[in-house]
C-alpha cells in the first residue's frame, strides 16, 4: 500500500527486490498485494507512511532473508540447539523457521554434559520445521548483510566451489580480488601426523627421508646423489661458478622467444587468440622438419640391422639346421641363396660369408637342408627370432646365415631338432610364411636373418641343436651358436653333441664372434651371473620333435637389452623376454661343464637368445658336454 | 517489550531510536552476548542484531553475525551505546537467485557433511573419523569407522579395534589411530 510496501516481484534478473516471501519454494505464494516495486531499496526505511511496523518489519525480512541459504543455529524454547541450513521463514506470521539438513546438536535434555567423549551425534533430518512458539534464536555467522549493489557479485559465492587457483591469484581479473591467505590448521582440529609441516623451513629441513625410513622400515638405503646428478666441485671457485651460473640463467630467462611454452614460462604471455587450446598447451611440438612418414619404411630394415647386429650369428642357426635339415634342398637353397643375398645390407661381414659359404656350401648343405626344409627360408633375423630359412643352403653354409623360413620348415626343422630355439624358426617362419618360394621371400627378410646371425655367430660351439648331429656340423655349429633356428625345436637334444661345437668350418665362429664382438651388442656385460637353483623344476623336453609351430606371438619378440649373458643350462627354454616357460628359475649362467663361450656376451646356448622366441620348451641349445635329454635340473 | 521503551521515548517510532543501539542481553536460557540492534519487529517480537564476526570472512562486503532473538526470552539488557544504523538503505540488495544457488550449493555441503558424520557416536570417535579422512578414504558404517572399504575400527576406536584388511592397511590404520589418539590426548591435556 504505500510505497514501500513491497508488492511481489518476480523479478528474474535477480536483482531485485523480491517479494519477501521468503523462502524459494514460497515465492508463488501469498503475494501481498502491493505495488511491486522495483526500485531500489530505499524503500525499506524511509517512508513513515506504511504501517507502524513496516519499516522494522521490512527490515526483519529483508535481513531474513539474507540468511536464506545460511547455515544457521536455532535455539529453541527447550534449550536445544539446531543446525541447518536456513531454507524459509513465514514473514507473514510470526517467523517459524524451517531448516534443511538440519540436526541436532545440543540436546537440552542432557544437561551438563559437555564432555566430549559423551556426546553423541545425531542424524540429521532432511527438513526441520521450528514453529515459531519454539524459536527462541536464530544465529547466523558471517553474513553479508549488504551489497554494494553489485548483485553480480553473488557470483561469486556461488561459484566459490569451483574457483581456481589461476583465477584467484591473478588479481588483474578479480575486482573482487581477494588477499590470499596462508592456510593455518585450525587449532582445535585434530591434525593429522602425516600432515604434519615436515617440509615447513628451508631446504636444511633437519630431516633425513633415509635415516628415518631405516628406523622405520629397516630399509638400507643405497642412494648416490652423485648417480643421477653431476658431481659439484665444491670448493673456493664455489661462489664465482655459482654466480656465473645464476648469470647465464638470468641470460637464459631473459630472452625472447618464439615458442609458445617457453614464452609462457618466463611470463611473456601471449594474448594471441588465434591461437588454439591444444597448440598452447600441448607439449607436441609440431613443427616443421618433423618428419614421422618416412619410419615406417625404413623401420624394418633398421630393425633388422640391429637384430643382426645383437644376435648375429642367429643366422648360424640356419646353419646348423643346415645340417640337419639335411634337405637336399639344393636348388631351394640355391634360390634361396639369392635371396639371401640381399642380406648384405645387414650384416656384412657374417651375412656375406654366411652367404658365400653357403653358396659355396650350398651343395651339400643346401640338400641337406633343403630337403628338410625344402622351401625353408631361414630367414634369420638377427639373431632374434627371425631366422628365415631360406633354404636350406644358408643355413648350413655358415653358420651364419641361418635363416630358416619357417614355415615349412618349422615343421623340418623341428625334425631337426636341436636346432635352436624354434622360436628362431618361427621367426623365419613367419617370414616364410610368405611362401614357399624362396626367392620370393621378402627380399629382406634374408637380410635380417643373415645379417645379423652372421655377425654374431655367438657360437662357440653352441649347437644351436641343429638337428645335424654331425652333420653339417660345421654349419650347425655356427648355426648353432646363432641360430637357434628355433625351428629345431625340441629334440634338439639329441644333437647337442654333435652340434656343439663345431664352429662351423665355413666360418670360424670364434674368430667371427671375435670380429663380431666388435659390433655393438646390447646384452648386459653387467648382468647378474646366473645361479644354479637346484631346486627348479626340471625341465623334460617332449620327445615329439615335430611341434607345430605355434604362432610367432609365442612370446613376445622382445629383446630386452639386458638379457642375461649367460649360458643356459641346457635344454633349458630360454626365452628372454617371453617370460613364459621357464620351468626353472632363469637360467642364468650355467655350469662349469660348458665349454667356455668366448664372448659371453654373446648367445649362449639355450641362453636367452634373441633369436629364440621362446615360448615354450623348445630345446634349446646345448652345451656340448651336456646330454640332451637330460632333464633339466634346475 | 521491554527493549522497546528503553530504545527510547515513548510514542515516536520507539524501534528507530531502538536500531543502532549497542545492548548487552541475557536470554532466559542462559546466554548472554552483546550486538547492535539492526531492527526490532514488533509484530513478530524479533530483534534482530548483529556483531561483528570473529574473524574476517571470504568475498566481498561487511560480513556480520546475525542473530535473531524472540524479545520475550530477553531476561534482562544493558545498554551500551548508541551507534548508526548498521543497514544502510540505500543499499540493500537482494539477489535471490543468487540465494537460492546458495541454498542449493548450501544442501548439497551439507549433505555430505552429514555423510561424515556418525550416529550415534561420540565427538571422540568423530574426531578420529576426521583425523583418518584427512589422508584415508573413511566412510561411517553405523558406528564403526569404515577405511578403504576393507579396514574396519569399531568402538572403542583403539588400535585393537581395527579389523579387517590387508596385512598393510591394517598396520597402516593402527599407526594413524595411534597417532591420533596421543594428539587427541596431547591436545585435551593442554587444554583444548
Amino acid at each position: 500500500m504505500n510505497l514501500q510496501q513491497v508488492g511481489q516481484s518476480k523479478s528474474s534478473n535477480g536483482y531485485g527486490r523480491r517479494k519477501y516471501e521468503k523462502g524459494a519454494t514460497k515465492s508463488d505464494s501469498k503475494i501481498p498485494p502491493g505495488k511491486s516495486n522495483t526500485s531500489g531499496v530505499a524503500e525499506v526505511t524511509g517512508s513513515k507512511s506504511g504501517t507502524y511496523e513496516s519499516p522494522s518489519h521490512d527490515r526483519l525480512v529483508y535481513v531474513t532473508t539474507c540468511l536464506l541459504g545460511h547455515h544457521v543455529e536455532v535455539q529453541v524454547k527447550n534449550g536445544s540447539i539446531y543446525s541447518g541450513i536456513f531454507h524459509a521463514t513465514n514473514t507473514e506470521k510470526d517467523f517459524g523457521i524451517i531448516l534443511k539438513v538440519a540436526r541436532l546438536i545440543k540436546d537440552s535434555s542432557l544437561q551438563g554434559q559437555t564432555s566430549s567423549v559423551e556426546t553423541v551425534s545425531k542424524a540429521t533430518s532432511k527438513t526441520l520445521i521450528i514453529p515459531a512458539k519454539e524459536l527462541v534464536q536464530v544465529i547466523a555467522k558471517d553474513v553479508a548483510v549488504t551489497r554494494d549493489g553489485q548483485p553480480s557479485e553473488s557470483h561469486y559465492d556461488v561459484h566459490q566451489d569451483i574457483m581456481v587457483d589461476s583465477v584467484i591469484s591473478q588479481s588483474r581479473h578479480v575486482e573482487m580480488g581477494r588477499e590470499l591467505q596462508r592456510w593455518v590448521p585450525d587449532d582445535d582440529y585434530p591434525q593429522c601426523p602425516e600432515l604434519e609441516n615436515i617440509f615447513d623451513g628451508s631446504w636444511n629441513r633437519g630431516w633425513d627421508q633415509f635415516e628415518t625410513n631405516k628406523t622405520l622400515f629397516g630399509v638400507n638405503s643405497t642412494f648416490n646423489e652423485e648417480l643421477y646428478t653431476t658431481k659439484l666441485e665444491k670448493g673456493p671457485q664455489m661462489k664465482e661458478l655459482e654466480q656465473k651460473a645464476l648469470r647465464i640463467a638470468k641470460e637464459i630467462e631473459g630472452e625472447d622467444t618464439h615458442d609458445l611454452h617457453l614464452a609462457e614460462e618466463r611470463g611473456r604471455y601471449h594474448d594471441n587468440f588465434d591461437i588454439d587450446e591444444e597448440t598452447r598447451f600441448s607439449s607436441v611440438y609440431r613443427g616443421k622438419g618433423v618428419d614421422d612418414s618416412g619410419y615406417d619404411e625404413d623401420e624394418e630394415t633398421r630393425l633388422d640391422s640391429h637384430n643382426s647386429e645383437t644376435f648375429g650369428d642367429i643366422t648360424g642357426s640356419v646353419i646348423k639346421k643346415l645340417g640337419e635339415i639335411s634337405g637336399r634342398k639344393g636348388n631351394n637353397g640355391a634360390q634361396t641363396w639369392s635371396n639371401f643375398s640381399k642380406m648384405d645390407h645387414s650384416q656384412p661381414s657374417l651375412s656375406n660369408t654366411g652367404v658365400d659359404l653357403g653358396r659355396s656350401r650350398s651343395d651339400d648343405h643346401a640338400k641337406q637342408l633343403a630337403s628338410e626344409l625344402s622351401t625353408q627360408n631361414y630367414s634369420f633375423s638377427d639373431g632374434e627370432s627371425r631366422i628365415q630359412n631360406s633354404a636350406s643352403d644358408r643355413n648350413e653354409t655358415s653358420g651364419s646365415a641361418t635363416e630358416e623360413n619357417q614355415q615349412a620348415e618349422d615343421v623340418h626343422l623341428s625334425k631337426s631338432e636341436d636346432l635352436r630355439p624354434p622360436h628362431n624358426l618361427k621367426n623365419a617362419v613367419s617370414v616364410s610364411e610368405k611362401g614357399e618360394s624362396l626367392p620370393n621371400t621378402t627380399s629382406y627378410t634374408p637380410s635380417h636373418i643373415i645379417s645379423k646371425a652372421l655377425e654374431k655367430t655367438v657360437l662357440c660351439g653352441e649347437f644351436t641343436g641343429t638337428s645335424a648331429s654331425g652333420k653339417s656340423n660345421e654349419e650347425t655349429k655356427v648355426a648353432n651358436s646363432r641360430v637357434r633356428v628355433g625351428s629345431a625345436t625340441s629334440s634338439g637334444s639329441d644333437n647337442v653333441g654333435d652340434v656343439a661345437v663345431s664352429s662351423g668350418p665355413g666360418l670360424s665362429p670364434s674368430s667371427s664372434v671375435g670380429s663380431l664382438s666388435s659390433e655393438r651388442s646390447t646384452l648386459n656385460p653387467h648382468a647378474k651371473e646366473f645361479k644354479l637353483n637346484p631346486n627348479a623344476k626340471s625341465f623334460i623336453p617332449s620327445q615329439n620333435p615335430v611341434r607345430p609351430r605355434s604362432p610367432v606371438s609365442d612370446g613376445s619378440f622382445y629383446f630386452p637389452a639386458n638379457v642375461s649373458t649367460v649360458p643356459n643350462m641346457p635344454a633349458m627354454p630360454m626365452g628372454i623376454g617371453v617370460g613364459t616357460t621357464f620351468a626353472g628359475p632363469q637360467p642364468m649362467i650355467y655350469n662349469p661343464q660348458v665349454a667356455h663361450m668366448p664372448s659371453q656376451a654373446y648367445f649362449h646356448p639355450n641362453g636367452p637368445q634373441y633369436g629364440q622366441l621362446l615360448g615354450h620348451p623348445r630345446q634349446v641349445l646345448y652345451m656340448p658336454s651336456y646330454l640332451p635329454e637330460t632333464p633339466y635340473k634346475g | 517489550m521491554a527493549t522497546v521503551e528503553a530504545g527510547g521515548g515513548g510514542g515516536g517510532n520507539p524501534e528507530e531510536l531502538a536500531v543502532g543501539c549497542m545492548l548487552s542481553i541475557r536470554t532466559t536460557l542462559g546466554d548472554e552476548f552483546e550486538g547492535q540492534v539492526v531492527t526490532f519487529d514488533r509484530s513478530s517480537n524479533i530483534l534482530v542484531l548483529q556483531e561483528a564476526p570473529s574473524k574476517a570472512g571470504p568475498g566481498p562486503g561487511p560480513r556480520r553475525n546475525i542473530r535473531l532473538l524472540k524479545a520475550n526470552y530477553i531476561k534482562d539488557f544493558t545498554f551500551l551505546g548508541h551507534a548508526d544504523d548498521p543497514l544502510d538503505p540505500n543499499n540493500c540488495f537482494l539477489d535471490l537467485a543468487a540465494l537460492q544457488a546458495r541454498e542449493e550449493l548450501a544442501i548439497r555441503q551439507a549433505e555430505a557433511d552429514a555423510e561424515r558424520i556418525g550416529v550415534g557416536v561420540t565427538s571422540e570417535a568423530q574426531s578420529i573419523f576426521d583425523a583418518l579422512s584427512k589422508t584415508l578414504p573413511v566412510r561411517w558404517d553405523k558406528t564403526v569407522i569404515v577405511v578403504m572399504n576393507e579396514v574396519r575400527v569399531s568402538s572403542p576406536y583403539n588400535p585393537d579395534s581395527v579389523v579387517g584388511g590387508t596385512p598393510a592397511a591394517n598396520e597402516r590404520v593402527k599407526k594413524v589411530l595411534d597417532f591420533e589418539r596421543k594428539r587427541l590426548q596431547l591436545r585435551s591435556s593442554s587444554g583444548q
